[in-house]
């Protein structure tokens, strides 16, 4: 009797666990604006701990958030905890599960997100809105800057507070490589003369579809061919010229193409190891460290292209099942603050660049930014965003990935 | 309980139900658990390969999630399954060469035993790291042996999953050396003496005393090492080639997909992984109570 | 005796291949540990310092690594007794039918990680368990294939008999337990529980995705150290940090088992 009770309960339990996993979440996000004054937000802030969840493999943003954004936010009576990941997407593995189980008191509070995963979280409705554009510190920010109203494509609606601005920039070690080309189609065609030399990551990782995304853009004969929203019609129009490109140079690439680097990481090894001439990346303020501790070699340079490169903000967003959300607000503003964007902006503490615009800010905060000292790899932002870019929309970003790993990888059905 | 010295029928076989009901509830509390946590994970993964745990929408029964991607299912269960044998068999060899030697209990066995906790110790990611850094084109291992990098053997994300293979076959050839060697033992150094007085000669003494001794621990480690090869993630990531790549990498890359619409792939992935094993397994226990059984 | 000289030059020869077959993918981490500056591709690094180990201290690997202590005791002790027990029933044949159990105790490392967090992490958040709760019981499910099966080859070495001499003689069924079959069973109880205690300390997928980041352990520094670019220097006083405690308790171990067994010959 006993073993054959137990072998009808386990299953009945079974299912029950299960069940109670499958009822999706009912509970609408919260979507409406922000009702409540900035001091009562600040008030309800008070003593709360915020749990950050951010990219963990830069030392110098690890140490800035924890040797001067966590004390100035203890100053406010927030406490700050940043909780390393590898991945963003770790990160959004967690909010999603959040968001599936109704969590209210969830322990993600303040995420550093990037378009892909924003637009990830908004399918779900996994973002707090409708809190960001009440941010006091959103008044230095300009209005009309499309890099902070629409995160690739989607409208950010208030649901996340920008943090950072970024420039994807390709690298090259200016000792191997004598006459560095200036377009993308050059880049190509010097990958094509120098066999084996140049390689890029393979999409789904962030910098390796950036890339293709720039070759899109050169193949499609500016962004300006390209519809912002994606659109099947236009897909199919221009990705042949783009395959044919990537396929064309395929076997003069590292390996012959056989294989890609698995991401970022991984191509910044081989650059390092000097396997390859150039890498990429889409946050070079790492640059300035990677060169100074010689990870990098240090005739390493910033190659810039005739046409411009892509450029975006990144933001620091709120799950709709953070537990301390007012704590998060006043993190998210406090980072946004100019004192906060001018010490982050320095090369030797992290050097990204400020989603700031100059022009807003009062004299004493123009004179911090201007006293910034200058990093010897990456040239100022307004050097570096010249003619920059817009980002596509993320409607785009798993099509072309798709389509690269189809087409180029060999892989599919 | 006081138990009575003969062995009638009846009493023996009145022992050997006690014992049998005593053997049901030792087991139970450790079936109980892992049925309840892996058995909700287990139902959980195979409704949402079948389109029933959907992040958006309405659950719908399908097999989308199976036949989208099939052709790359395939690609990736011969992948896994070339690594994870080439790894299995290369670790069980080591590390039965491994417990050989520290349960000859000559000199210097200290430090093979230190070594090999060592390994243990290490976790894969970081074994993985250090692989990477040493048999890469321009790795620690070309640099000191002379080869140039031009003719170097493509070890790390080439055709063939070396690097891969080498790094589990590193640190699971720890583990069954230290599991051979926990289930041997004490045992063999009396049954040595036995052996050595009966006038048997060392390499005779392995193959008659010490393989069949050890045969049922390397056997359970080297189904436990297939399965975990089957499994492991982080390891044919960072040392394996883009395409195809073994089926966890791929569960991964489909899970954190940008569309959340790739749930259902993942999990299909997920599935074929998790069915490989568990027909490993079934296939491999006939074998395993045979060597049991065989003392 | 004879051929124990006669055999000694092949077995060293054997056993200084397996030390180097052991050693040699740690090299690449061991000379890292001790760079301060290692560019290019030259056999050693330019210059030798602690950068990795101020850089390891600034990212807080102290607090990380008693949290996997923490962690790799909680799970031993829900793993190994659960283990122990099961491996008894297994190696000394005490089920009619033992395949479906066996296939059972089995199936968690054949669910590996990235299962787990594709349907348990919203099953615990639904359930209400606290994280650190859910993180111990989820790593003791994962441990128990490698505490059951060590324990059953261990058992399946061990008389059943003795046990059962000693009942005969009038011991009750828990001293003769704790007297005579465990005794004999110590390496294989110590393997056993240094695997479920590793199996706690080098987790990393489950402690972040279910311990919801409120446990950050020394894997999950590893982790995000290895996910950035020139890092190597920090992973690698990382990784060798995170391989020493669990040394350090085996050669203490050691020690005091060979300082007990000289005072039981005395």
């Amino acid at each position: 009797m006993h073993p054959r009770l137990a072998r009808l309960i386990l299953p009945t339990v079974l299912l029950g666990l299960t069940a109670s996993a499958c009822a999706a979440s009912g509970i609408p996000a919260d979507s409406t604006s922000e009702k409540r004054s900035w001091s009562q937000i600040t008030d309800a802030a008070k003593g709360q701990t915020v749990d950050l969840w951010m990219y963990g493999g830069d030392q110098q943003g690890n140490a800035y958030v924890d040797d001067v954004l966590t004390p100035a936010a203890a100053e406010l009576g927030v406490t700050l905890r940043r909780v390393p990941v590898a991945d963003t997407k770790d990160a959004m593995t967690r909010i999603l599960a959040e968001r599936r189980a109704g969590s209210t008191d969830g322990a993600v509070d303040l995420v550093w997100v990037n378009g892909d995963n924003f637009a990830t979280g908004k399918q779900v409705d996994a973002w707090r809105c409708g809190w960001s554009s009440q941010l006091p510190n959103m008044k230095f920010v300009a209005p009309d800057d499309a890099l902070v109203t629409q995160d690739f494509g989607t409208e950010v609606d208030g649901c996340e507070a920008p943090w950072h601005k970024a420039q994807f920039t390709l690298v090259y070690d200016s000792a191997r490589v004598a006459k560095p080309p200036t377009s993308m189609s050059s880049v190509l065609r010097w990958a094509q003369d120098h066999p084996g030399r140049f390689t890029y990551p393979a999409p789904p990782d962030f910098t390796g579809s950036v890339f293709v995304r720039e070759v899109l853009y050169s193949t499609s004969g500016g962004y300006g061919q390209i519809p912002a929203q994606f659109d099947q019609g236009a897909y199919d129009k221009l990705t042949p010229k783009l395959w044919g490109a990537l396929k064309d140079v395929a076997p003069s690439l590292w390996r012959q193409g056989r294989t890609y680097p698995r991401d970022s990481v991984a191509l910044d090894r081989l650059y390092a190891d000097g396997e390859v001439d150039m890498t990429m990346t889409y946050g070079p303020a790492t640059l300035t460290k990677l060169v100074a501790d010689g990870t990098f070699p240090a005739t390493t340079r910033v190659l810039p292209l005739d046409e411009g490169t892509i450029g975006n903000a990144s933001f620091l967003a709120i799950p709709s099942s953070a537990g301390d959300p007012e704590g998060a607000m006043v993190v998210a503003n406090l980072a946004l603050s100019p004192e906060q964007q001018a010490i982050k902006a320095d090369p030797g503490t992290w050097g990204q660049f400020t989603v700031l615009d100059i022009d807003l800010l009062s004299q004493s905060d123009r004179a911090r930014f201007d006293a910034l000292p200058a990093s010897d790899v990456v040239p100022p932002l307004d050097v570096l965003s010249r003619d920059a870019n817009p980002e596509l929309a993320s409607s785009w970003v798993p099509r072309l990935d798709e389509g690269w790993r189809r087409a180029v990888l060999g892989s599919g059905s | 309980m006081t138990q009575h010295p003969t062995s009638s029928p009846r009493s023996r076989g009145d022992r050997r139900a006690t014992r049998q009901l005593g053997g049901a509830r030792l087991v139970a509390p450790a079936v109980l658990l892992i049925l309840a946590v892996t058995g909700t994970a287990l139902g959980a993964v195979v409704a949402t390969s079948l389109g029933l745990l959907p992040l958006v929408g309405q659950p719908r029964l399908n097999i989308d999630g199976f036949t989208t991607l099939a052709g790359d299912l395939r690609a990736a269960t011969q992948e896994s399954l070339l690594t994870a044998t080439t790894a299995t068999l290369l670790a069980a060899a080591i590390g039965l060469a491994i417990a050989t030697v520290v349960v000859r209990a000559g000199g210097g066995v200290r430090l093979v035993i230190g070594l090999t906790v060592a390994v243990m110790t290490v976790p894969h990611l970081v074994g993985a790291a250090g692989t990477g850094l040493l048999l890469s084109d321009v790795g620690l291992a070309q640099r000191w042996s002379g080869i140039s990098a031009a003719s170097w053997p493509e070890l790390v994300g080439g055709r063939w999953p070396w690097a891969t293979v080498l790094e589990l076959a590193w640190k699971e050839s720890a583990f069954v050396a230290l599991v051979v060697f926990a289930s041997v033992g004490r045992h063999y150094a009396d049954l040595r003496e036995v052996a050595a007085v009966l006038g048997a000669a060392p390499r005779a003494q392995w193959r008659r005393v010490l393989l069949p001794l050890a045969a049922p621990a390397l056997a359970s480690s080297s189904l436990i090492v297939f399965v975990y090869s089957l499994g492991t993630y982080e390891v044919a990531r960072l040392l394996g080639r883009a395409y195809p790549e073994p089926l966890p990498v791929m569960a991964y890359r489909l899970f954190t997909d940008i569309d959340v619409a790739a749930r259902p792939q993942a999990a299909a992935t997920a599935v074929v992984a998790t069915g490989l094993a568990l027909l490993a397994a079934v296939m491999a226990l006939p074998l395993l109570r045979r060597l049991g059984a065989d003392r | 005796m004879r051929w124990r000289t006669a055999h000694q030059p092949r077995l060293t020869v054997i056993r200084a291949l397996l030390v180097f077959w052991l050693v040699v993918p740690l090299t690449p981490l061991v000379l890292w540990a001790g760079a301060s500056r290692w560019s290019g591709t030259v056999r050693l690094p330019q210059d030798f310092g602690f950068r990795g180990w101020q850089e390891a201290l600034d990212a807080g690997v102290i607090a990380a690594l008693v949290r996997s202590g923490l962690l790799g005791v909680a799970v031993a002790l829900i793993a190994t007794p659960l283990g122990v027990m099961a491996g008894r029933a297994l190696g000394w044949r005490l089920l009619r039918r033992p395949a479906l159990p066996s296939v059972v105790l089995l199936a968690p490392v054949v669910l590996a990680p990235f299962a787990v967090a594709m349907g348990l992490d919203v099953v615990i958040l639904r359930l209400g368990i606290p994280g650190e709760i859910a993180v111990v019981l989820v790593l003791s499910v994962f441990a128990l294939p490698y505490t059951t099966f060590t324990m059953r080859a261990t058992y399946l070495g061990l008389d059943p008999d003795l046990e059962e001499q000693a009942r005969v003689l009038g011991a009750s069924a828990r001293q003769a337990r704790r007297r005579v079959t465990l005794p004999a069973a110590t390496t294989g109880l110590a393997t056993a529980t240094g695997l479920a205690f590793l199996v706690g300390w080098s987790d990393y997928a489950v402690t972040l995705l279910i311990g919801g980041g409120q446990i950050v352990t020394a894997p999950m520094l590893i982790g995000s150290a290895a996910a950035g670019s020139g890092n190597d220097a920090l992973s690698s006083t990382l990784a060798i940090s995170a391989s020493l405690p669990p040394l350090v308790a085996l050669a203490v171990f050691t020690y005091a088992a060979s300082r007990r067994r000289t005072a039981a010959h005395s």
